[in-house]
């Protein structure tokens, strides 16, 4: 099934584009802060909150200050949310129509995912304030720091398949031979995956760039009404879309019932993660990714070579 | 129709906590208030780091010669529509200090408050109360 | 008597040595020779500068300064008297960081000029709304008659 005309434009607002994606994905960020208080034994704030949140800071006032790079600052937010647009199309396309995958969209997906990263880096380097200016050059060294291990985690699979650059090919070795979890790089794999997402989202243990104490917001802290409202939902969104990429590439796949299982197994594991750890210095983050992950990386690739 | 401009402000206020040289004992009731305890995302209150990010302006401390343009800065820089809440007897009115040589005056002379929180400190209970009610007041 | 004592004795003489209880000595000197007592007492004796007091009193401006004897768990406190119509006392910043701040505090609420000082600007009173020639903490500061406060 091709998606051309009026069918590219619904796909990319409505379903499963923007309106979608931004709605289940407010709908999770609720159930991470549901989680998140029930870990803390209270009760957590109702289900409409995330989109009273998101209204309210659309209809604030939208402060540029002063000396700030007026474009930059204002079109920043955008190329993330953007990106996550249509990085949902393409996962959900690849996911239930395999065949209409091409060579490389896995590693165009790889590079719409680092979008928002950057698209924060652009915004809190166009604020002319010296707090965002650290969370830029942290966001800068831990986005150098996760992406050498997700990379080598997602060589993997592709050493599995032998050699496949297509996400339709993964999706359909899975449906025909099992998940890739179930073997030892694959798991290995996986972990190193699920530890990568928890840093693209910026949540703690890896959330130093907008550390709410110590450097007051850090990347957002000029941010304020309908740029901070597409953040957040660029945020919301892309904690929709990466525990999709991993059940995609790692668990079967999202064609099949037990997927939202699969999937709300792992955003439930990114929210446990979220909530019992403290954060890392941004030195620590770096070592930790390279040499440790960095290791495991290695490691799960000879295993997956030797066909385990 | 309700507006939803107000709706939105109602159902979500994010708190920044401005203190203003207090003597701390009103800072850390705030902080109290925050704790799971008090449980006070239930009506969306969130802690934010970043006066851009803030609707309601926490305010403490009583109001000096040295602070007082500061304070005002901040409120400049906090997007409207904007709530100012006064925590504690000194900043609803100079309480102790009302002869001081330093204190100008209470914040309503420089701000437009919209909910006075009396009490050295007053306890979280109190400052909940008085939040619900600015808020229901909207 | 103490070895610190007797040694403060022997440099400055003219020192009177009040003992309020066993931990806590007064020890009155003439202001020429703080800066010789204060040195002796850190340097020889190894005690911490742990705070300075300023008060107005009837026969002037008492600066005192709290020397720690973390050892012995002993303070000494050097009182230097400043007669009111020459508030001069030597300043100690220069070789106690410590009494830098407390020294422009004390310059700027009662008065009392540090000659020697390196950085003698207010700390607590505001830059753009404040007289700098009042001073709140002298006993003859009375808020109401001052025209400057509204």
């Amino acid at each position: 099934m091709t998606l051309t005309g009026w069918g590219l434009v619904f796909a990319f607002v409505v379903f499963p584009g923007f309106i979608f994606t931004s709605t289940v994905g407010l709908l999770l960020t609720w159930v991470d802060r549901f989680v998140s208080a029930r870990v803390q034994w209270r009760q957590g704030p109702p289900l409409f909150q995330p989109f009273a949140d998101i209204l309210k800071l659309l209809l604030k006032q939208t402060v540029v200050p002063a000396g700030a790079s007026r474009v930059t600052f204002l079109a920043a937010p955008l190329i993330g949310f953007a990106a996550m647009c249509v990085t949902a199309v393409l996962l959900f396309y690849v996911n239930f129509f395999p065949s209409g995958s091409f060579v490389g969209d896995l590693i165009v997906l790889v590079y719409l995912f680092a979008l928002p990263p950057l698209a924060t880096i652009l915004g809190a380097s166009a604020s002319r304030n010296p707090l965002s200016a650290v969370g830029a050059s942290r966001e800068m060294v831990l986005y150098l720091g996760y992406e050498l291990p997700f990379l080598l985690a997602l060589c993997v699979p592709i050493i599995h398949t032998g050699g496949a650059i297509r996400l339709g090919d993964l999706v359909l070795a899975q449906q025909a031979g099992g998940a890739f979890l179930t073997s030892w790089s694959g798991a290995i794999a996986a972990i190193i995956v699920l530890i990568c997402i928890q840093a693209k989202l910026g949540y703690p243990p890896f959330d130093m760039a907008e550390a709410e104490q110590e450097i007051m917001s850090g990347v957002l802290i000029e941010y304020s009404g309908v740029p901070l409202a597409v953040f957040r939902l660029t945020k919301a969104m892309m904690f929709l879309l990466l525990p999709c990429f991993l059940v995609t590439v790692f668990w079967g796949g999202l064609a099949s019932w037990w997927a939202i299982l699969k999937f709300l197994a792992v955003a439930v594991l990114v929210i446990l993660i979220k909530n019992t750890n403290p954060r890392l210095k941004i030195d620590h983050a770096l070592r930790f990714f390279w040499f440790i992950l960095g290791g495991l990386g290695i490691l799960g690739v000879i295993l997956a070579f030797m066909k385990l | 129709m309700k507006d939803p401009r107000i709706w939105g402000l109602k159902k979500s206020p994010w708190v920044y906590h401005v203190a203003a040289a207090a003597c701390n004992n009103c800072d850390i009731e705030i902080l109290e208030l925050l704790t799971p305890r008090y449980d006070v995302e239930r009506f969306g209150v969130v802690l934010v780091g970043s006066p851009r990010h803030a609707d309601a302006l926490l305010v403490t401390g009583v109001l000096n010669r040295k602070s007082l343009p500061r304070v005002l800065e901040v409120y400049e820089q906090t997007p409207k529509p904007c709530l100012v809440i006064c925590i504690g007897t000194c900043t609803c009115g100079n309480q102790l200090f009302r002869n001081s040589y330093n204190a100008v005056g209470p914040y309503d002379r420089h701000l437009p408050v919209s909910a006075y929180i009396p009490g050295c400190p007053p306890k979280p209970e109190a400052m909940i109360l008085g939040v619900v009610k600015a808020l229901s007041k909207l | 008597m103490r070895e610190a004592e007797a040694g403060l004795k022997q440099r400055v003489p003219e020192a009177e040595v009040f003992e309020h209880n066993p931990r806590r000595l007064y020890i009155r000197i003439p202001r020429e020779r703080l800066t010789e007592a204060a040195k002796f007492l850190h340097r020889e004796r190894g005690m911490r500068l742990a705070i300075c007091t300023g008060i107005d009193t009837r026969e002037g401006f008492e600066v005192l300064y709290h020397f720690s004897e973390d050892t012995t768990g002993t303070m000494y406190t050097l009182k230097v008297l400043a007669p009111k119509d020459d508030p001069r006392v030597d300043s100690q910043a220069p070789w106690f960081p410590a009494a830098d701040w407390i020294e422009r505090e004390m310059h700027e609420l009662l008065g009392i000029d540090f000659p020697g000082h390196p950085n003698m600007i207010p700390l607590l009173t505001s830059d753009t709304d404040w007289d700098k020639s009042k001073y709140p903490l002298r006993r003859d500061y009375e808020r109401r008659n001052e025209a400057h406060e509204q």
